[in-house]
């Protein structure tokens, strides 16, 4: 059995750390007593990170297009795994792209390569005019 | 996010409180040690507790802006959870980082004197 938790957010930057802070502290809720401190908070901080890339890209470009416009982050846990949702109506993008070269002094263009590194699954897709990025993480 | 500023010598220490994203990024890229070329600056990142992609492109972003970039901007005293996000994207290449502050300013204030 899963339980849902949708929030419906504005597309302004402010509302990207408050989809984060949720991401934490339900991540917090779900990880259970019986880990360990250094564990849990590992959890709890990529679960945290990983939204905060996801909804901050997704304000980004809500700006960028100039299309100011709701989003609708969706957390769904599992008995073995929190997945969360970041639904937008921007334009869609590619996700293939390769992370910046360092030696370049990038100053954007880490977010996705973020993601992939601290969450288990992560899927793109478009569904009509809309953006649906999900991500997993195993408890 | 809180930004405190103190100086050792010709030294800036930068000490950032809070969270650094995309909220609170442009304070940082705003502030006045950040943007001079010449100042050498510390950050000391003790207090900060939390760090975005858009928070360590500010931060790399300063690096730029100096004339010296191997010592322009030096990194100390970062958590687990800051530091994951240098390594993560191996920005940690770009940077001096030190577990403590008195240290970073030392290597700041040795190296900013040998190119004088």
């Amino acid at each position: 059995m899963s339980s849902i938790i949708t929030l419906t957010l504005p597309g302004e930057i402010m509302f990207a750390r408050l989809a984060s802070q949720t991401a934490s502290s339900l991540a917090d809720l779900v990880i259970g007593e019986n880990r360990e401190e250094s564990a849990k908070r590992k959890f709890c901080h990529a679960f945290e990170l990983a939204v905060s890339e996801a909804v901050t890209n997704s304000v980004t470009h809500a700006e960028e297009f100039d299309a100011p416009q709701m989003l609708t982050v969706t957390f769904e846990f599992e008995p073995r795994q929190l997945t969360v949702s970041v639904r937008d109506a921007n334009p869609p993008f590619s996700i293939d792209k390769s992370a910046p070269d360092i030696e370049s002094y990038p100053v954007h263009g880490f977010g996705l390569k973020i993601i992939r590194e601290i969450m288990d699954q992560f899927t793109y897709r478009r569904d009509g005019d809309a953006n649906i990025i999900t991500m997993s993480k195993s408890l | 996010m809180n930004i405190t500023e103190t100086s050792n010598g010709a030294i800036a220490i930068v000490a950032i409180e809070g969270r650094l994203d995309a909220l609170s990024a442009p304070e940082l890229r705003n502030n006045r040690s950040v943007i001079d070329p010449e100042k050498t600056v510390v950050l000391n990142l003790e207090k900060l507790d939390f760090m975005n992609s858009t928070g360590l492109g500010a931060i790399v972003g300063a690096l730029n802006q100096k004339l010296q970039p191997d010592f322009g901007i030096v990194l100390s005293c970062m958590n687990d959870d800051v530091r994951s996000v240098f390594e993560i994207t191996n920005v940690q290449k770009l940077f001096h980082i030190f577990d403590d502050t008195a240290a970073a300013v030392e290597f700041a204030t040795t190296r900013q004197g040998a190119h004088t």
